[in-house]
């Protein structure tokens, strides 16, 4: 199945993964650091919210690394499309443009309802997929284990509710 | 070291672009069990990291020499709540916090919606986490939920 992006081939599923884990042990061998993307909108937060838990002296001290690692997030989907046939605005969503047909304006509240889910949720959790699911889950911790299998369930259960009952 | 984090940042953002994590169809396809991808994805990379991160806390420094201590995330019940909320959300947007931001790079309008909510739930929480630290016996305020 060809990406929305550019309808380019993606990569195969083995030298992602690779990939992946060469990211991983790149930050914690050189840096020592742990990967993990979500609490790096804490920090975003923290710049501009006045709360006590966004002053705290642990979160503070990261903004050094992950700040430039999420603008290295933006970036590398930049380049990608760049490199790929080419960088143009879309709204194009794939199968919820042909199943569910929504404009940009129900798309963008679709979106930034599933988003405040996210933000709330992996927060909630102390971490997502990368922090959980590759990081926790490499390290055999426990609470990632129970995070990882919560949000797979609970993601498989809403697409199968939203493609095979209700549409 | 800021340009290695940009790069090592701008690396995963362009394999979570080209390998349909950053895809709507590709997340509802895991979600559907009707791909393979992510699952193969996810798989691989927990497969070579873990015997990987092994390794360096045996070796015990980084190659900076530094002393090498992985701090190991909280358990509490906001693991399974939190978990159970972003799952909604990773369904509902097709995107988990990194392809957030990679969707927004490749030019995705929808993806600034997503983005916009995820950094106002972040907000949220982090407002609410007294109110929410005895009901799901969340660490004092100072250590958080785990850095993720």
């Amino acid at each position: 199945m060809p990406l929305i992006l550019n309808g380019l081939e993606p990569l195969p599923w083995w030298l992602a993964g690779a990939g992946i884990a060469v990211v991983t042990l790149a930050l914690l061998g050189v840096t020592g650091h742990r990967l993990g993307v979500s609490t790096g909108f804490e920090n975003v937060c923290a710049l501009v919210v006045r709360a006590p838990y966004f002053g705290r002296e642990a979160l503070r001290g990261s903004n050094g690394w992950r700040l430039p690692l999420l603008g290295g997030l933006v970036l590398g989907g930049f380049l990608s499309a760049v490199l790929g046939g080419g960088w143009e605005p879309t709204w194009a969503l794939g199968m919820f443009d042909a199943e569910i047909g929504w404009g940009p304006a129900g798309k963008a509240a679709w979106m930034f309802v599933g988003g405040v889910l996210i933000g709330f949720g992996t927060r909630l959790a102390g971490g997502c997929t990368s922090g959980h699911g590759i990081f926790g889950l490499s390290n055999l911790e426990l609470p990632s284990l129970a995070a990882t299998v919560s949000f797979m369930t609970a993601g498989a259960v809403t697409t199968n509710l939203i493609y095979r009952v209700l549409l | 070291m800021v340009l290695f984090y940009v790069a090592l940042g701008t690396l995963f953002g362009f394999i979570l672009s080209r390998s349909g994590a950053a895809d709507y169809n590709y997340i509802q396809g895991m979600f559907l069990f009707e791909e393979f991808q992510l699952y193969g994805i996810i798989g691989t990379a927990v497969v070579l990291t873990a015997p990987g991160i092994w390794l360096l806390k045996r070796y015990g420094r980084t190659l900076a020499g530094r002393t090498l201590a992985v701090e190991r995330k909280a358990g509490h019940r906001g693991n399974v709540y939190g978990g159970i909320l972003f799952g909604v959300g990773w369904s509902m947007t097709g995107m988990c916090p990194g392809p957030v931001l990679v969707n927004v790079g490749e030019g995705k309008l929808y993806g600034l919606a997503a983005l916009a909510g995820v950094l106002a739930g972040a907000a949220l929480f982090g407002c609410s986490y007294r109110r929410l630290t005895r009901p799901f016996r969340l660490p004092p305020l100072a250590v958080g939920t785990g850095e993720g």
